[in-house]
Parts: structure tokens; sequence; C-alpha cells
């Protein structure tokens, strides 16, 4: 085609300059409307040659964007691994010594409950989606809320609304205040603190 | 035909302007392609710090060093906002390739994190530990970062800062006078002046109220360690509300509240911070509710 085209341009090119090369009309005629055709196709080769390269640069853009996306949840996850084992000696939800001695992977749910109410402070706060506190057993325990707690199963401490990874969980010492007729104590039970973290795939 | 004049039909100019430009398009859009991945090789290197910061937090692993290097030479860019409820703690990484520094202005930021070092830590070693900021409840691990590039020398220090730095192990790090770097002492005619409640450096004066504070002086930029420590009081300013409102709640089970003063008054100072010297006015109250919680046995808070 592109012999054809050189030839076509050739000949159009040497019939402005000498008259040799003057096609008779109906010729010259027909080798016009063949020249527009060409420059049609022509016209036409380009743009899906452009187009080509535009749906290529598109697929590569996806694929990259796809994989740091990918790089960005993997992130998140690992953030959420070593988040979980921090979390529970983080200040916000640490026993520290109010309990006796200090006790590491203990949570003060007293404070964690005093930390609910003022959660939304807290937003973005731990780069996580969901965090909560599952007591071990009762299993099907209901949600804390100042009216049952103590007995109740599940601290949902917070949760945004968004696609999640699978839970990473701990297990902790879950300490609380009980009052006795012998006087305040510690209480403790095994729990698993649980965190989230969002899916950006 | 004229002799000498290049003869070009349209088709071939057409075809070289148009492939000339596909050319050119493709060239610009592999330059644009490497530099935005070399912008998220960057950011995904400041994110993973951050990261990898995590087990340095744990609280159980106080003043014990560790170390990170990158693949090729660095500058981490420690930055601080402390807009919000936290602020964030930024890390911006530019790395060298073929001899020119990356640039980039996306920064990963997080809220739980206080990164004490210069504005610009540059090399391929870094150093890092990290000591608890007790106010008087815990209320972060304090991380500081330094590059093997930079020596400090502490000379005539304390005894149990001596102690502390040589169970540090790290390299970076001496004890004595007969040492090149930088300069951290209590005379004047070092780099870094300690004094009793304040490091001073150049005509900068940083305040402090505790050894991990102190440390926080040291190693860090006078307008870093500004910023982290209004950060640090936003927390103790969300701390002392829980821990105020946690001491109401076992007030109900039988224990006193007397505490709850206090913590009312170091909430509404560490609103109110704006400035190392400001910890002056509040180290009476933090002494004053340590006493208090020491004293309450069972009911302590903390």
């Amino acid at each position: 085609m592109v012999i054809k085209e050189t030839r076509w341009f050739l000949l159009n090119f040497l019939k402005l300059r000498n008259p040799i090369f003057q096609l008779p009309p109906m010729k010259s005629q027909l080798l016009r409307n063949r020249g527009q055709m060409k420059i049609q196709q022509t016209a036409f080769m380009l743009i899906a040659v452009t187009l080509f390269f535009v749906l290529v640069g598109i697929f590569v853009l996806v694929f990259m964007f796809s994989g740091l996306r990918q790089s960005a949840t993997l992130l998140e996850e690992e953030n959420a691994m070593l988040l979980v084992t921090k979390l529970a000696n983080s200040p916000e939800f640490a026993c520290m010594s109010s309990f006796g001695s200090s006790k590491l992977s203990c949570v003060d749910a007293d404070k964690v409950m005093m930390l609910k109410e003022q959660i939304d402070k807290y937003s973005g706060f731990w780069g996580v989606a969901e965090i909560k506190i599952r007591k071990v057993y009762p299993t099907n325990g209901e949600e804390c809320d100042f009216g049952n707690y103590p007995n109740c199963g599940v601290i949902e401490l917070y949760s945004e609304d968004v696609n999640k990874l699978p839970a990473v969980s701990n297990f902790v010492s879950l300490c609380w205040k009980e009052n006795s007729d012998s006087g305040i104590y510690a209480k403790c039970e095994l729990a698993r603190l649980m965190v989230k973290s969002e899916d950006k795939r | 035909m004229k002799k000498g004049v290049l003869q070009i039909s349209f088709g071939w100019l057409f075809a070289i302007i148009v492939g000339a430009f596909i050319i050119f398009l493709a060239i610009y859009g592999i330059t644009k392609f490497k530099g935005t991945e070399q912008e998220a090789l960057d950011v995904k290197a400041q994110e993973e710090i951050g990261i990898l910061l995590n087990p340095l937090e744990m609280g159980f692993e106080s003043a014990t060093s560790t170390s990170f290097a990158t693949a090729s030479e660095s500058r981490i860019n420690n930055s601080c906002d402390d807009e919000g409820n936290f602020g964030k703690q930024l890390i911006g990484i530019s790395q060298k390739s073929f001899n020119k520094w990356t640039e980039t202005d996306l920064k990963a930021g997080f809220s739980n994190k206080y990164i004490f070092s210069n504005g610009v830590v540059e090399g391929k070693k870094f150093y890092v530990f990290s000591k608890p900021f007790e106010f008087p409840f815990k209320v972060s691990d304090l991380i500081y970062m330094t590059s093997s590039r930079e020596t400090y020398c502490f000379a005539n220090a304390p005894g149990d800062i001596k102690e502390e730095i040589e169970n540090l192990n790290q390299t970076n790090l001496l004890i004595g006078e007969d040492c090149s770097g930088i300069s951290v002492c209590s005379s004047s005619n070092c780099d870094i002046r300690i004094y009793s409640n304040y490091v001073k450096k150049g005509n900068d004066k940083l305040y402090f109220s505790s050894d991990a504070l102190m440390y926080a002086a040291i190693f860090s930029d006078p307008l870093v360690y500004e910023c982290q420590l209004k950060r640090l009081m936003k927390r103790v300013e969300a701390l002392s509300l829980i821990y105020s409102n946690k001491a109401s709640f076992v007030e109900g089970k039988g224990c006193d509240s007397e505490i709850i003063g206090d913590l009312d008054l170091l909430n509404s100072h560490a609103g109110d911070f704006s400035y190392s010297e400001y910890l002056l006015r509040m180290i009476s109250i933090v002494e004053g509710l340590e006493n208090s919680n020491d004293r309450s046995g069972v009911c302590g808070l903390w």
C-alpha cells in the first residue's frame, strides 16, 4: 500500500511540474478520485495507529495502577498485622499498671468503653478500617454498651463503611474493675483483638 | 528537474512528521511513566518505613536500637503537620537515581507516630530507637532516627544517660570527648548544650520534661521538635479526657474521684499548648497526678 501510495504522490507531484506527465482528463479524474480514496485510507490508518497506541497506553496505565492498588492493599494488610500486636499495648487500650503489675497484651475494657465514647476523634488514627474486641466466651455475646457492660461479648470500637480484608486477630486479656462485698478487684477474661484493613483492590 | 533539490514526496514528508510525532509521544509517555513509577516506589518506601517502625512502638522494646538500610542513597524528609485532632507524622523519601535526587511531593502520613530527627536525614543506613513518653500516663513511644553518617558525642553525660546510650549499642552514639561529630554536653562550647530543663541548639531553646523529650530535643530540628510536641499534647488532651471519664465511671464502683479535677486541668493545659516552654507550667500538675494515681492502689487509672 505504501508503494502504491508513494507512486501516486510521485505521479501527482511530477504532473504539476512537467506537461509530459499530464494525463487525459478522464484518467486524471479517475486518479483524483483514487487519490482521495488513498488520502482517506491514510487518514483512517493514522487514526487506527493513534487509537492503537492510546489503547496500549491505557492498558499499561491500568496494569500499573492495578499493581499500585495491590501494593497499597498489601501495605494495609501488613500494617494491620503489625498493628494488632501493637494495639493492645498502645495507651488507649493498655492496662498499664491499673490492674496490679504492668502486663503485656492486656486491654483495659473500662478505658476502651470510654474511648468508644469519643471514637469519632480517633477516625483514621490507626490507619485500619475496623477494630473490635470479642470475648472468647461466650462466643455469641451481644455488643457492649453502657447498659449491658461488662456482661456482653463484643466491644465494637469502630468500623468504616469500606471493603475490608479478613480480620487479623491477637489474643489479649480483657480486664475491668468489678465490685464485690470484699471490695474492688480486677476481673480478666480472654478475648480476641480483631483488626480489619481496607481492601483497595 | 532542478539538480541539488531534495525531492521528497508529500507522502514521505507526511509520514516523517507523523512518525516523529508518534515517537515524540512515546518518549514523552515513557519519561512520564518512569517518573510516576519512581514516585510510586518512593511512596511505597515511605509507607514501608512507617510500618517497619511499628515494632518499636510495642512498649516492651524501650531504648533498643535497630537499623534499616535503603537500596540506594536516600534522603528521608521528616516533617509534621499539627492540624486536626492528632496532627500527622509525614515521611517523604527521595532516592538518588543516576546521580540525581528524585523529587516527590507525596508523603506518607501517620497519625499515631512521632519521629524525632532532623528535617532531612541523608544516608543509606539509618538508626532508630524508641523511648516511652509518660505525662504522667503513657502517651506514646517516641522514635529517634539518625543517619549512620552523623555521629553524636556525649561528653560528661550523667550516669543514667551514659548507661542508656552504652546499652543502645548504636555505633553513631558515642560517649566521651575524644570523638569527631556533633558534640552534646552541658558546657557552652558544645554544638548541643543540655541544661536542667532545656536543650540549647544555636539560639533555640527546646524545653523538656523527661529523658524521652530530652533525646527528642537532641536529635531533632527545633521545628520538628516543637511540632511533634504539639501533636503529643493533642494526644495528652484526648487521653486525659478518657482517663477523666474512666475515673467518673469507676467512681460508681466505689473508687475515689479526687483525681478528676487534676485530669481536667491537664486536659485544658494540653489544649492550650503552643510551644515547649509551656511544659514548665504543666510539670506540677503532672507530678500531682502521678502521686494521686500511685496512691489509688486498686483504683489506679493507669
